[in-house]
């Protein structure tokens, strides 16, 4: 399975993420937002661990949470996070572990994530969500 | 979905979706472009994104969209309306993440051909200068106490700091300070994002570009605002870095709740409002009004540096080098303004994204200099193509409250555009004619080809004719 793919968007950036469950959906999506801004990570640093506890008032608010979390991180300490623990996760929580490493340089940044057409969808085969991103 | 045939012509240029046409709209939506304009409009989802602005509780007379609309999220981009005072709402998204993001036009006395020699200098001057690029640090350390005052203050804060000119705030859409900001209404989350990216120009579509003035068509305001052919002149676009993002962000996600709670019934999530007389809206307002004070102490750092690469450029070479500020507006911002609507002057809350104010003459707001002309409008065009400086009319008072185009406006995803062009061979073309480009990313580049943009001169010839600005 995929882990994600862009869909064209005039201004911004647009993608629709997939996982075989809830938990492989929002890591999936956490890597989708670190791959289309081409993040580097300084392979020789140590790993660095971010754990992450949010609540939201419904799973598209704590899906929207979860990314926008991570935007934050990435800006305010300089990482890029490369896989992602989804510890527990339901309706409105989530406990999940950020890997990373310090970054190096990153082709472009996403100022963040929005709700607009944001859609979170069971299919066939899981889950599929797309969210649209500021950039 | 939204086709030309529900559009009703209200003018050669003017486009209108009626109320009826969603038994959510409680207002109509108007267009003004020509009909290839349209065509643009109606291929992504920029009309029906106008469509649900006009569902938002409190609307007056009807959304807008500028003739450089394009899809965004929420509200579209070149997207404008107003929402009562007194019972209307207030809506980050519809105001965007980059909240005042704006341009800056400063003008030296020196023409063209006396800078040609130093052009190449002047470019990596500029770029050494002005940090720019994706995580660029500011050269402006700032403890908690200076960010919560450029926060509070703007570029007043850059005048107290050797940042700036007394004329320069003249010559700003606020004069460089929103009243009624407050810090302590701005998470740490979002002063942790910005406190290093105090002149800064970040990435994306912002620039810092020296123009060369090729037109005059009204000589009488040209000579007023300090413009004469040949001259050259600098723009700055840029907006409020992390910490506007991060002011947006925080206050999307908390009205959440609030619209819930107020039972505000949404087309678009992102379009999550509160009415602009409560405590969640009045709390949005004043980070919001921190946030665009960031964004003029922002430009306003970038402009002294601007001004340190000129000097250290031409400086002995060249006379006359020396930048005065001609105007800065914003874009992404939400204004308490007063407008006639139905005859009555009423107070509202009027959200731009995308788009510019543009006050015509007589409005009390502008400095006594610019009150008999008008306000100045900067439109920048894409790399490469025509630039504009036009002046708000009693005709954007009255059909748009005050409002303009930001610029030409895209029409090609990104992705499309690094697929087609390849950023050394723009970089190669724009050099071929005289352009000298600085860029941190030539994929960035790319992304920012004129080919991704409307034609802007076909944007500003709308705007001529049909409402505001000349």
């Amino acid at each position: 399975m995929k882990l994600f793919e862009e869909i064209p968007h005039t201004a911004d950036w647009s993608f629709r993420a997939f996982g075989r469950d809830l938990r492989e959906l929002f890591a999936n999506a956490a890597h989708a937002i670190f791959a289309m801004q081409g993040a580097r990570a300084d392979d020789a640093a140590n790993e660095i661990e971010r754990v992450i506890e949010l609540n939201a008032m419904d799973r598209e608010a704590l899906f929207v949470t979860w990314l926008s979390e991570l935007l934050w991180l990435q800006e305010a300490h300089r990482e890029v996070y490369t896989h992602f623990e989804i510890e527990s996760l339901s309706e409105t929580d989530l406990r999940a572990t950020a890997f990373g490493k310090p970054r190096v340089a990153m082709d472009k940044i996403i100022k963040a994530a929005t709700y607009h057409n944001l859609k979170i969808e069971q299919t066939q085969d899981g889950w599929q969500a797309v969210v649209v991103v500021d950039v | 979905m939204i086709h030309k045939a529900n559009l009703e012509r209200i003018d050669e240029n003017i486009w209108q979706v009626p109320q009826s046409f969603r038994g959510d709209m409680r207002a109509p939506a108007r267009l003004y472009a020509d009909e290839a304009l349209l065509d643009d409009a109606l291929q992504d989802e920029s009309v029906n994104q106008l469509i649900n602005t006009a569902t938002l509780p409190g609307i007056v007379k009807y959304a807008i969209a500028m003739p450089d609309v394009h899809q965004g999220y929420g509200a579209p981009v070149g997207g404008v309306f107003a929402t009562r005072i007194e019972d209307g709402v207030i809506s980050p998204g519809a105001i965007g993440y980059d909240v005042n993001c704006g341009v800056r036009l400063l003008a030296s006395r020196v023409r063209a051909d006396e800078i040609a020699p130093h052009i190449q200098d002047l470019a990596t001057a500029l770029y050494k200068n002005c940090p720019s690029g994706v995580g660029s640090e500011g050269s402006v350390p700032l403890n908690a106490k200076q960010l919560d005052d450029v926060l509070e203050s703007g570029s007043e804060w850059a005048l107290k700091n050797g940042y700036a000119k007394q004329d320069d705030l003249q010559r700003t859409e606020e004069r460089g300070r929103m009243s009624g900001a407050d810090a302590a209404f701005v998470s740490k989350r979002a002063k942790d994002r910005g406190k290093d990216q105090l002149g800064t120009l970040g990435a994306g579509n912002h620039f810092i570009e020296v123009d060369r003035v090729t037109e005059i068509f009204d000589a009488a305001t040209a000579d007023a605002l300090g413009l004469f052919p040949d001259q050259i002149v600098v723009q700055i676009h840029c907006g409020s870095r992390g910490l506007g993002h991060q002011v947006c962000t925080d206050y999307v996600n908390d009205f959440q709740r609030a619209a819930r709670d107020y039972k505000i019934a949404l087309p678009d999530r992102e379009l999550v409002c509160a009415p602009f007389d409560s405590e969640p809206g009045r709390a949005y307002f004043k980070a919001m009004a921190c946030a665009a004070n960031f964004a003029f102490a922002n430009r306003q750092v970038l402009a002294h540096h601007i001004r340190r690469a000129f000097e250290q450029t031409l400086a002995g070479k060249v006379r006359n080098w020396q930048l005065a500020q001609v105007y800065d507006i914003a874009h992404n911002m939400g204004k308490v303004e007063e407008h006639i609507v139905d005859g009555a002057r009423i107070k509202v809350c009027v959200h731009r994204k995308g788009a510019t104010r543009a006050f015509g003459p007589g409005s009390p707001v502008l400095p006594g200099d610019l009150r008999d002309i008008g306000q100045p409008v900067l439109i920048p065009g894409s790399m490469g193509t025509a630039s504009y400086v036009l002046i708000g009319t009693a005709g954007s008072m009255e059909q748009t409250f005050g409002s303009s185009c930001h610029g030409a406006g895209r029409v090609m995803s990104r992705s499309r555009a690094k697929r087609e062009v390849r950023g050394d061979q723009l970089r190669d073309e724009l050099n071929a004619r005289g352009i000298a480009i600085r860029a941190g990313s030539l994929p960035g580049l790319a992304e920012e080809a004129p080919q991704a943009y409307k034609d802007v001169s076909r944007v500003v010839e709308m705007e001529m004719r049909e409402m505001c600005s000349y």
